[in-house]
């Protein structure tokens, strides 16, 4: 057994090797397979449990991470030649693009002639391992092969036209670093890139799970990328050990799904859940195993570390000292909505546990909750986007857990958008004002020359995320969120707490928009101007393209009245102008395709689409066709369709958090540093205070794990030290000892050596005299 | 009945090689003796070639094909597998045998203080010596008779002895080259001991006539004396202890080129000659299918004995040539695991035979990388002209930065040797573990895991000296050689350790294939066998079989 | 015991060789032994000599000399080798049917020796054996 169960490890280490020598055997394979399966796709249309199977998609759609992933071994190479260029933004930029254009062209094929209907693209053959005979037999098979259905295509869209922009916008944004770190930069900036079109497009858990690993690294990587600051670099270690804990979930739930389902390809799974989902729908809740019932529930951990939601929230704030286009897309846009993704992808098995979804819903809205509260306090702006980015995270997954799917796709998409524009506003404030990023130190940059683009986008982006009535696209997706959790009558209190959420969004945005772009002029410039580029961002140190060099900073002003902020070049601006213009057109999605949208339609076309039973609803008594309200329709919100109510009443919320942020914010303030919310401080007592410190999670989790933790390992080490370290070194003396007594055996001489020979001969045929006598 | 002439063509074809090489080399043209080893490369290349048996109209038989009662059948498939990795690994030591002999002589030569005295000239010797060397070797896979494999043997050692002499001319070849060879006359004493021995205990030499008298009337006292006589005197071949002593001296003394030389070619044979015999006496016997048990025995303890006195006596070496000798011994008593495993269920992760073929091909290429960079660099120049060997582990401080490409070779080349994943080693050890656990020698395995991580030390101080300490301006090392084709065949084997262990499916496939035995053969048979009158080959254990 | 297998059991008949070698080994180990405990020890410079006799060792064992004499006895070797093996394949060839097919494989095989013995003189030959001078 143990023998067949190595005999994997020459074959794995010649994988390489195989896929260029079975290489096209492999594929030709693969594509009988898949013509093999064609026929079942016309024929069923939708196989066991309303999830079709796959066709057979275009090998070039390979080419969407295969892009980016030649760009980053470009970028090592360009590093590696020292190229003191821009060339890796450009190539960057022109092999994302090109990924952009390949996405679009996948999309028409499958979202738009082929109706959504599952296609997989085979590369070539990964893994293939078998062991175990006869009728424990058991192969594991991971190809390195793409799943593409609407919701591949929905989150390849964002990811690749995102990734086009922001490269765009960083290669301004980097430019200090030209040389240095450029390359660095954007070879993961490239990796990343690749890593998540493998987590999205992957056709099996395990090719997702490199890709969640990848860009864990990425992320890693980057939030680490000024590693001569201690800051970033604990940031990026703190990060990288908070996913660690999600992750563990996910390989768990990946192994415990390869375990009962003997597959890893989503399509094996969904059909072989097929029983158990109509079971479900059937409300035969006792046939599914708990098995079954505990795999989302692992996975979900996974998303809730990569997606920062609680309790893994706490590495996404800190994560903040990545370069901002990193935040941008990275811990805005993309990656951190991989979790929202899985619980996606995987939702035909979320929906057969009676606990998984309950649990993603309270999470998220707690989640959504108490990062909105945190914003509130806080006076970093970029930070405060971070939390904010934490809450609507939390709103995607409530979205999902409510059973509305579509709507958190659609607010995924639209957050992408708006958020990374407010992440790259934020960007240029930084970029411009040498670091700064308190916004009591900041005040009217919307009126300082060269400025209105970014104010212009700064605001499309606060109306979006504060929800703005009718013409943000924030406000669409963030109505179905709220609308399908009323509506759904188990969630209720969801819905409240996500209203209450919207209120203080609105409040807390409008706070950043209120006090940093609108009011009087007034800045001071940010510590990076005594810092010579050494370390973090050493913007002083370079010119922008078209204007000559102002030299403020190496002139030696460092005070406020000599600073001249410089205003953002063309990359910037017109990565903004794009991003606010698509925010707006973002809007027009909501009223094409089905009565909920463009987005709502591609969410529905997929694997995410909830088909009107869940099993959490089936359970306590609400058996299948009993007449409850989720069944029929809508529940209702004081008589009203809950829809319908939730237009009006969240505009309402989001008009009331404006105004609050107007009023104690805006009105009257004379300097940067003042506004009336200060008056409000005394009367909340220590509560602001405690918002200010983050409810003190971060000291909660030093002492409740980190400190535990660090006293074990302490006396591990002593344990270590002494007794294993001297176990060691005993067993180390021992070898030593015996060659030590052979040596003189090797004394040179011809006659001692034979004597040797003859003796040992000798020896061994009285060992075997022995041996054979007894 | 085919002629037995049609399994001996690159053995044909290598002698012929040698014979030009003969006659080039006491050219009186520089540009004529220049060609010994373009022609020689040629010859080990046609030699390949032809034992692949893809050649038309040279078809390259099998032993059983050419004679199903006299061909050598145990295994079968032996001898392909056998010759092309002569002929692969041949090409490659070849590389490193440039400039070995009469360097200082073709200098004066070149510079005028002398003419060209054919007396005085080795190079015609040498590399004749160094193609009947391995012409020898690869007759031994072709053996089907103990006085054709005692031959073989014979002709493998014999110029060894004489091309450890004439390396140098330093003092210690001359003495290496002594001891080589009054205790190789021993070692062959011992095994042809045996093999009378085996003669008079089965009425045969024929290798499957003993096979069948010993499957059908067990190992006698007698016949059991001749195999381990035998055996034991092999191991002189293989350096196992207790045939040991001499590797260290004579590696030492030798030329790096020809210390590679003597890790391959001669335990190659010894390790064909091994596998012939166990699989005379078949690995059929007890209950779990392995060698009779007294020969498993005495095998178990010399592989272990072997690995640990090997790895034990290396840690407390100074020089890299001792060091690399007795990990040489190590890797002996490693591959032994895989001859007590025997052929197991005959697929590459249970065939200890399998994991043999294999690792000697592993251990050829990593070793002509280690030994490679040591020819590769040269001392200070002796009274004589003649540069000294580099051997002092001091010496190659800081090699990496020194001389980046050798530096990293021996770096690579160490490592695998290590057995260090992803390298070939790695893959190399893997069968001998999973084969002798699927015999069920858990034993033997545990000693082999623990040898495996005492060899972890000196081979790291190999390369933390390399890799990790600063260059020493003490260092003897004057410069590297100026015969290209030495630093060319160090890193071919370098290049080797990676891409054979990426790309090596299909030796792993062929090591299978080769390792096929046919032990059982002659038992199913024997009803029919043993009714077949006189006519009939003698030794069909008739003692028994009129008895009743 | 018609056995074609020589000794299977019974090696009584090897102990006359027993008793021989247990002899020789039993003189020369009384030699030894006895010259151990009955010669007398007088250690000197002279005692110390390469040649107790007398000669005085002049210059280095190491000495290379000349081959040539060694060169020549091989060469006889081969042609000695060479009348040997021709011997018995006359005798057996002239049985062999005139033309047929087994005959010109036999006079393969013996040319194919005729040519390694005339590459072993040529390289004698080249070598400068012949040369005297």
């Amino acid at each position: 057994m143990v023998a067949d169960m190595l005999a994997w490890v020459p074959s794995f280490a010649g994988s390489v090797a195989a896929m260029a020598q079975h290489g096209a055997e492999a594929v030709r394979g693969a594509a009988q397979e898949a013509a093999s399966h064609g026929p079942a796709v016309e024929a069923a249309g939708a196989g066991v449990g309303g999830i079709a199977l796959p066709g057979m998609g275009s090998k070039l759609y390979g080419l969407i991470p295969l892009l980016p992933l030649l760009g980053c071994a470009v970028c090592g190479l360009l590093a590696a030649l020292k190229v003191k260029s821009k060339l890796p933004a450009w190539m960057t930029v022109v092999l994302l693009g090109a990924s952009f254009i390949l996405t679009a062209v996948m999309f028409n094929d499958v979202s738009v002639k082929g109706h959504g209907a599952p296609v997989v693209s085979h590369l070539f053959e990964w893994i293939r391992v078998h062991w175990g005979m006869g009728e424990r037999a058991t192969s594991l098979v991971a190809n390195f092969a793409f799943y593409i259905d609407s919701l591949t295509c929905l989150w390849m869209l964002f990811v690749t036209g995102l990734g086009t922009l922001i490269a765009l916008y960083a290669s301004e944004y980097m430019s200090h670093d030209v040389g240095a770190g450029y390359c660095r930069f954007f070879a993961a900036f490239n990796l990343f890139v690749f890593s998540m079109a493998c987590l999205v497009m992957g056709d099996n858990l395990l090719l997702l799970y490199l890709g969640w690993e990848g860009v864990g690294l990425c992320s890693y990587l980057l939030i680490g990328y000024f590693y001569k600051k201690p800051s970033a670099v604990a940031a990026a270690k703190k990060a990288f050990i908070v996913n660690r804990i999600g992750d563990l979930g996910l390989a768990l739930g990946v192994m415990l799904a390869f375990v009962h389902f003997g597959s890893l390809e989503y399509s094996v799974i969904f059909e072989k859940a097929g029983p158990y989902i109509a079971a479900m729908k059937a409300g035969r809740l006792e046939e599914i195993p708990a098995i079954v019932q505990l795999i989302p529930v692992l996975l979900m951990v996974g998303a809730f570390g990569k997606s920062a939601q609680l309790p893994l929230y706490v590495w996404l704030p800190d994560a903040m000292e990545g370069p901002t286009p990193v935040s941008a897309l990275i811990h805005a846009a993309t990656m951190v909505t991989a979790g929202v993704y899985l619980v996606a992808r995987a939702y035909p098995l979320f929906l057969l546990s009676e606990i998984a979804l309950p649990i993603v819903a309270w999470t998220g809205a707690l989640t959504a909750l108490l990062a909105a509260t945190i914003g509130m306090a806080q006076f970093d702006i970029k930070r405060i986007m971070a939390y904010s980015t934490v809450s609507q995270l939390g709103y995607m997954f409530a979205g999902l857990g409510v059973l509305t799917s579509a709507g958190a796709g659609f607010h995924v998409f639209t957050h992408a958008f708006f958020k990374a524009m407010l992440f790259l506003s934020c960007g240029a404030v930084m970029h411009g004002f040498a670091g700064q990023l308190d916004l009591r130190k900041l005040s009217g940059v919307g009126k300082v020359p060269g400025w209105r683009i970014v104010s212009m986008a700064m605001l499309v982006g606060c109306l979006n995320l504060a929800g703005f009535p009718v013409i943000t696209a924030g406000y669409w997706s963030k109505d179905m969120i709220l609308g399908g959790a009323f509506a759904n009558p188990h969630m209720q209190a969801i819905g409240w707490i996500l209203l209450v959420t919207a209120g203080l969004t609105a409040y807390y945005t409008f706070r950043v928009y209120f006090r940093v772009f609108a009011g009087p002029v007034e800045y001071e410039p940010g510590d990076e101007l005594h810092a010579h580029g050494d370390d973090g961002h050493g913007h002083d140190g370079h010119a922008p393209e078209g204007r000559a060099t102002t030299g403020h900073a190496s002139e030696g002003h460092a005070t406020s009245e000599h600073f001249h902020p410089h205003a953002p070049g063309w990359a910037i601006n017109t990565v903004l102008a794009v991003l606010a213009v698509s925010a707006f057109a973002v809007i027009g999605l909501r009223f094409i395709g089905g009565h909920e949208g463009w987005a709502a339609d591609m969410v529905e076309q997929s694997t995410a689409r909830y088909e009107g039973a869940a099993a959490y609803e089936m359970a306590g008594g609400h058996a299948a066709g009993s007449g409850h309200a989720g069944a029929s329709g809508h529940a209702l919100f004081f008589g009203f369709d809950a829809h319908k109510a939730m237009m009006v009443v969240s505009g309402i919320v989001g008009l009331i958090g404006i105004a609050a942020a107007f009023y104690l914010h805006y009105a009257g303030r004379t300097t940067a540093a003042r506004a009336k919310a200060d008056a409000l401080l005394p009367a909340m007592g220590p509560v602001a205070g405690w918002a200010q410190h983050k409810w003190y999670v971060d000291e909660l989790y030093d002492f409740l794990i980190v400190k535990p933790l660090w006293v074990l390992s302490n006396i591990f080490h002593l344990i270590d030290k002494l007794l294993v370290d001297g176990l060691v070194n005993v067993l180390g003396w021992i070898p030593r000892a015996m060659g030590g007594v052979l040596r003189p055996s090797q004394s040179g001489l011809l006659h001692n050596y034979a004597v040797g020979m003859a003796g040992g001969i000798a020896l061994l045929l009285l060992i075997v005299v022995l041996v054979t006598r007894s | 009945m085919m002629e037995r002439v049609t399994y001996l063509y690159p053995e044909i074809a290598l002698f012929i090689t040698t014979c030009i090489v003969m006659i080039v080399g006491l050219s009186r043209e520089l540009k004529h003796r220049k060609l010994c080893a373009p022609i020689s490369g040629l010859g080990l290349l046609a030699a390949g070639v032809l034992a692949t048996g893809l050649v038309p109209g040279f078809h390259v038989a099998t032993g059983a094909e050419v004679d199903p009662t006299a061909g050598q059948i145990l295994l079968p498939n032996l001898v392909p597998y056998a010759k092309v990795l002569v002929a692969g690994v041949g090409i490659l030591l070849l590389l490193l045998q440039a400039g070995t002999v009469d360097r200082v002589e073709e200098a004066r030569i070149a510079s005028g203080r002398a003419a060209f005295n054919p007396l005085r000239s080795n190079r015609a010797e040498y590399y004749a010596f160094f193609l009947f060397s391995l012409t020898g070797l690869m007759l031994c896979a072709s053996a089907d008779d103990l006085i054709w494999l005692f031959l073989a043997l014979e002709l493998t050692s014999l110029p060894t002895y004489i091309m450890v002499t004439m390396s140098t001319s330093r003092h210690s070849s001359q003495e290496a080259g002594v001891k080589y060879f009054f205790l190789g006359a021993l070692g062959a004493a011992v095994f042809l001991y045996g093999f009378t021995l085996l003669y008079g205990a089965t009425g045969s030499t024929n290798l499957n006539q003993i096979h069948h008298a010993i499957a059908a009337g067990g190992l006698s006292g007698l016949s059991l004396a001749g195999m381990l006589l035998a055996l034991l005197g092999v191991c002189f071949k293989i350096a196992a202890v207790p045939m040991h002593f001499y590797t260290a001296d004579v590696y030492q003394g030798a030329a790096s080129s020809v210390s590679a030389f003597l890790a391959f070619v001669p335990k190659t044979a010894g390790f064909i000659a091994i596998l012939l015999l166990a699989s005379c006496a078949g690995w059929t016997h007890g209950a779990g299918d392995s060698l009779p048990d007294a020969l498993r025995t005495v095998l178990w303890v010399i592989a272990a004995l072997t690995m640990t006195v090997g790895n034990v006596l290396a840690i407390w070496q100074n020089s890299v040539k001792r060091i690399l000798a007795y990990s040489s011994i190590a890797h002996s008593g490693y591959m032994l695991v895989g001859v007590v495993a025997g052929p197991g269920g005959g697929t590459f992760a249970t065939s200890g035979i399998a994991a043999v073929l294999f690792y000697l091909l592993c251990y050829g290429v990593m070793n002509i990388g280690t030994f490679g960079v040591l020819a590769c660099l040269e001392g200070r120049a002796g009274a004589d002209g003649e540069p000294a060997e580099i051997e002092s582990l001091d010496d190659l401080r800081g090699l990496c930065q020194r001389h980046p490409v050798l530096g990293w070779t021996m770096v690579i080349c160490t490592l695998s040797l290590l057995g260090l994943p992803p390298l070939l080693g790695f893959f190399g050890k893997v069968p001998l573990f999973t084969s002798a656990i699927s015999a069920g020698e858990i034993p033997l395995v545990v000693v082999l895991g623990l040898n495996s991580a005492i060899a972890a030390f000196y081979y790291l101080r190999i390369v933390g000296s390399c890799l990790l300490e600063k260059p020493e301006t003490t260092t003897g090392i004057v410069r590297v050689t100026p015969f290209g084709s030495r630093p060319a065949g160090a890193l071919a084997s370098a290049a080797g350790v990676i891409v054979l262990a990426i790309f090596g499916n299909g030796f792993m496939a062929a090591s299978e294939k080769a390792a096929a035995y046919d032990g059982g053969h002659v038992e199913k048979k024997e009803p029919r066998a043993a009714g077949v009158p006189e006519t009939a080959p003698q030794a069909l254990g008739p003692a028994k079989a009129e008895g009743h | 015991m018609d056995s074609p297998i020589l000794a299977t059991t019974d090696l009584s008949s090897y102990l006359p060789i027993v008793l021989v070698v247990l002899m020789a080994v039993g003189f020369a180990m009384a030699n030894i032994v006895l010259t151990m405990l009955l010669g007398p020890r007088r250690a000197g410079r002279t005692k110390g000599m390469t040649y107790e006799a007398g000669m005085n060792p002049v210059g280095t064992a190491r000495k290379r000399f000349n081959v040539r004499f060694y060169l020549i006895a091989m060469v006889f070797l081969v042609f000695d080798v060479e009348i040997i093996f021709l011997y018995p394949w006359a005798s057996t060839f002239a049985n062999l049917a005139p033309g047929s097919d087994q005959s010109l494989v036999w006079l393969v095989r013996i040319l194919f020796f005729l040519f390694t013995t005339v590459v072993a003189y040529l390289y004698g030959f080249r070598k400068g054996v012949f040369k005297f001078d």
